[in-house]
């Protein structure tokens, strides 16, 4: 199996508590992941993980042929894994062509690229690029937040929560330019309360329980679970 | 009292003593933004900056604005160098342990302008300006000089600001320093030209400030509380709202003379400091919350 990234055995957390406990998960290149799981599970604490946001205690954390368990995130960054945090994940006070240029801070060189690509899968952005991106809508600020992270053309993408609180429609919308993303050769591993509509698009999903890995499969075989749709799907 | 001697006597030295001010509250407001502490050494930092055109002027002989961009560059670099060797270690501790560190260097710098140029009060030059003649209004150059600064050096902040690289990196940085982080800003660099700006602003506040009075080493202290007030008057991380500061705190110092007696004119700035963080603690142009 050749994974892109693979979590191994992770254990860590904030102070002296391990919230993740032996966590271990993995993504192929080109792969959706989604993990799933009851709040407080520590879900977004997994992917800080990835980023070095905690203290790991056990386990390792491998990118690419890399071992990056103790990277600092701007080195991360520039290995090719990019990240939107669940929540704060724009730069209100900057226009959202700024916050497109921040996301491209690390590359050499012209931005035109990069910032075309980014355009082209949100056209809404382009229209208001001048915009200040606290001011916009849940959804917007939300394509803002993903803009930024594909400015470096990472190869793997972590997005947290990138649904939460939008509606039905903007969460399709969302998950077609995952897939969009995807298909230009991006890897997502992503983090969705939206259980059932997550693992009825993703690849494959992970179901993260107390801090531990409890299931996991394609997203056909763990909506088809009984246990998993009685413990974590609501029925 | 009619208008021109209210504008010649009061205003437009409110609006000098507000630019001098406003140099200060920029630097201050930005440290505010970026390091997210209050840096109580700015105004002996500004002595240090007046200090320095001094040594330039009588060392060389040359025209007080000579000295002006040589106090600068200094000033910046003495900045950054505190930085390195006192703040940068206390960069994870609480932050309160920095702003009484910064207190202690507000007296280490302060007595090594002591000693190196004593208590005495100096000026750049000697003899009295008098004040030209514009439609009655009555101003001298250095007031000129000053306002001209202000805009100046402010003016080329704000495009530094808005439209290179690293301006935009700052304001991320001040903006959401976590997702800075995120994006690979490297927070040392905007750390260190943070230093850079708010120390050659100080230089230049503690200049004029000489220029337009005198050289006192106690000087830039006395313009601590106003360069506070005014930032905190502005908004807390509003380089805009700093200069909005600075200026009403400059004019209310010198309009207060007419109706509470002239000693009480420092005053005017903790009125107004308590006054903004009873009534709107965000400041004039909604500033970050302390
Ligand atoms: N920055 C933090 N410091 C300390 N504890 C935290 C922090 N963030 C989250 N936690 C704790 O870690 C646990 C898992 O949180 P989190 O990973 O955010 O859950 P999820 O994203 O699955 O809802 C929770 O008990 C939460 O209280
Ligand atoms: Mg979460």
């Amino acid at each position: 199996m050749s994974a892109l990234l693979s979590m191994e055995n992770l254990t860590g957390g904030y102070g002296d508590a391990d919230i993740l406990q032996d966590v271990s998960m993995h993504v192929a290149p080109d792969e959706i992941v989604a993990i799933v799981g009851p709040n407080g599970a520590g879900k977004s604490t997994a992917m800080k993980s990835v980023f070095g946001m905690l203290t790991i205690r056990g386990g390792r954390m491998l990118f690419d042929g890399d071992d990056i368990t103790k990277w600092t995130p701007n080195r991360i960054v520039q290995r090719g894994i990019c990240y939107v945090p669940q929540v704060d994940n724009i730069f209100r006070e900057m226009s959202i062509h700024e916050n497109l240029e921040m996301g491209g801070f690390l590359k050499k060189g012209d931005l035109s690229a990069s910032y075309d690509r980014v355009y082209t899968l949100f056209p809404d952005l382009k229209e208001r690029r001048k915009t200040l991106a606290g001011s916009l809508s849940g959804g917007q600020r939300q394509m803002v937040a993903m803009g930024r992270a594909l400015m470096l053309d990472p190869k793997l993408l972590l997005l947290d929560e990138p649904t939460a609180g939008l509606s039905p429609k903007y969460m399709e919308q969302i998950f077609q330019i995952c897939r969009d993303v995807r298909d230009t050769g991006v890897a997502i591993l992503l983090v969705e309360q939206h259980a059932k509509q997550a693992l009825a698009f993703a690849d494959r999903g992970y179901v993260l329980a107390a801090g531990k890995n409890r299931h996991e499969g394609t997203g056909a075989e763990l909506l088809a679970d009984r246990e998993v749709a009685e413990m974590f799907l609501g029925g | 009292m009619e208008l021109f001697e209210l504008l010649n006597f009061y205003v437009i030295p409110g609006i000098v003593l507000g630019s001098i001010y406003a140099l200060g509250a920029v630097g201050i407001t930005l440290i505010f933004a970026i390091l997210r502490y209050a840096h109580l050494a700015h105004g002996d930092l500004a002595t240090l900056g007046a200090f320095i055109a001094l040594a330039v002027v009588t060392g060389l002989g040359v025209s007080p604005l000579v000295a002006l961009p040589v106090a600068i560059l200094a000033t910046a670099a003495v900045a950054v160098g505190i930085d390195k060797v006192f703040y940068e270690h206390l960069r994870e501790r609480p932050k309160i342990v920095t702003v009484m560190a910064s207190l202690g260097i507000a007296l280490m710098v302060r007595s090594v302008i002591q000693v190196v140029w004593g208590v005495d009060t100096e000026t750049y030059s000697r003899g009295i300006v008098r004040p030209e003649d514009y439609f009655g209004l009555r101003i001298r150059d250095r007031e000129i000089y000053t306002v001209v600064a202000l805009i100046v050096l402010v003016g080329g902040l704000q495009l530094f600001l808005t439209r290179s690289k690293w301006g935009k990196a700052m304001r991320a940085m001040s903006d959401n320093p976590n997702l800075a982080l995120l994006s690979g800003i490297d927070n040392k660099k905007v750390v260190m030209l943070t230093w850079v700006i708010a120390g050659g602003l100080c230089a230049a506040s503690g200049f004029f400030l000489g220029l337009n009075t005198e050289l006192k080493s106690m000087m830039g202290w006395y313009m601590l509380l106003p360069m506070f007030a005014a930032a905190i008057l502005g908004g807390v991380g509003r380089v805009e709202g700093a200069v909005l500061g600075g200026l009403i705190v400059g004019i209310a110092e010198e309009l207060s003379v007419l109706v509470i007696p002239s000693e009480y004119k420092a005053a005017m700035a903790f009125v107004i400091l308590l006054f903004m963080l009873l009534v709107r603690p965000t400041g004039l142009l909604k500033g970050k919350v302390l």
